[in-house]
């Protein structure tokens, strides 16, 4: 797996991003999308505590919630909710 | 603008095309030592469609021009902000990308699409747009959009080279996986 922007979450997101393979191989494929995404919440929750911290810091998270506005559009064209 | 266009077909199932796309920038790939991080912002599966959302923050490092760095105030280290699409029913993954540094200076929307050309087979469909956008100095955005281009162009032909083992990698991963869960049951 790749590495985090900030070294100290490195564990967490390893941890985190293993358990997210495991399930999109196994069980999101296999299932066509119709399976919760919950097993990895925690983990998630915890990666996201340490990355937040980082990005604030570096005052990455208001580029990224201007990209995140830039692009929201996308969502229509591409999840495609009837 | 300047436009970046590229298509590869890989020998391989959607489904590994897929799994393997997410582990692209670790460590079985030896071509993208310019992307030193990768964090996932946000992640969940639409309710009602089944499409997987996923926000990531790819960060790279790579050596620019010197009259570019000048320019852009030194910094080798920029980051891009990627909103992928898993749709499972219709068997895609879309991947749309912008640049979150110098996003004042050059705006690059890249949109990136796998979709299976059969049951081994997956096409890759890229497409970048490039458009430097400080006032007036037509020569400067006609070469900060030409150096984009160039580096699109480098880094795709990096992209496959170090995709392909990747993939090579992760059916050989599974496989063991799966031997082993044989030889258990054995």
């Amino acid at each position: 797996m790749s590495a985090s922007l900030a070294p100290e979450c490195n564990e967490v997101k390893e941890r985190y991003d293993t358990c997210f393979l495991k399930w999109y191989s196994e069980k999101y494929l296999r299932s066509n999308g119709k399976t919760d995404d919950n097993e990895c919440a925690n983990l998630f929750k915890d990666y996201q505590k340490c990355l937040k911290v980082v990005l604030k810091e570096k005052g990455i998270d208001k580029l990224i919630d201007e990209a995140r506005e830039d692009t929201k559009e996308n969502d229509a064209l591409y999840i495609k909710r009837k | 603008m300047k436009v970046f266009s590229n298509s590869v077909t890989f020998n391989y199932s959607w489904e590994e095309v897929s799994i393997a796309n997410w582990q692209k920038y670790g460590p079985w790939n030896d071509k993208s030592a310019h992307v030193i991080a990768v964090d996932t912002l946000n992640r969940h599966v639409d309710p009602e469609t089944g499409v997987l959302r996923t926000e990531r923050l790819i960060t790279c490092k790579q050596s620019a021009p010197e009259w570019l760095k000048s320019l852009m105030g030194c910094t080798e280290t920029s980051q891009v902000f990627e909103t992928s699409y898993v749709n499972p029913a219709e068997r895609t993954v879309t991947m749309v990308s912008q640049n979150v540094t110098w996003s004042n200076l050059v705006n690059v929307q890249e949109t990136v699409v796998y979709k299976p050309l059969n049951a081994g087979q997956t096409q890759f469909v890229q497409d970048a747009r490039i458009t430097a956008l400080c006032g007036g100095w037509q020569r400067i955005k006609n070469s900060i959009e030409d150096t984009l281009v160039t580096r699109f162009r480098e880094n795709a032909a990096k992209g496959k080279e170090g995709f392909e083992c990747v993939l090579a990698m992760s059916r050989r991963a599974f496989a063991e996986e799966r031997e082993k869960a044989a030889a258990m049951m054995a």
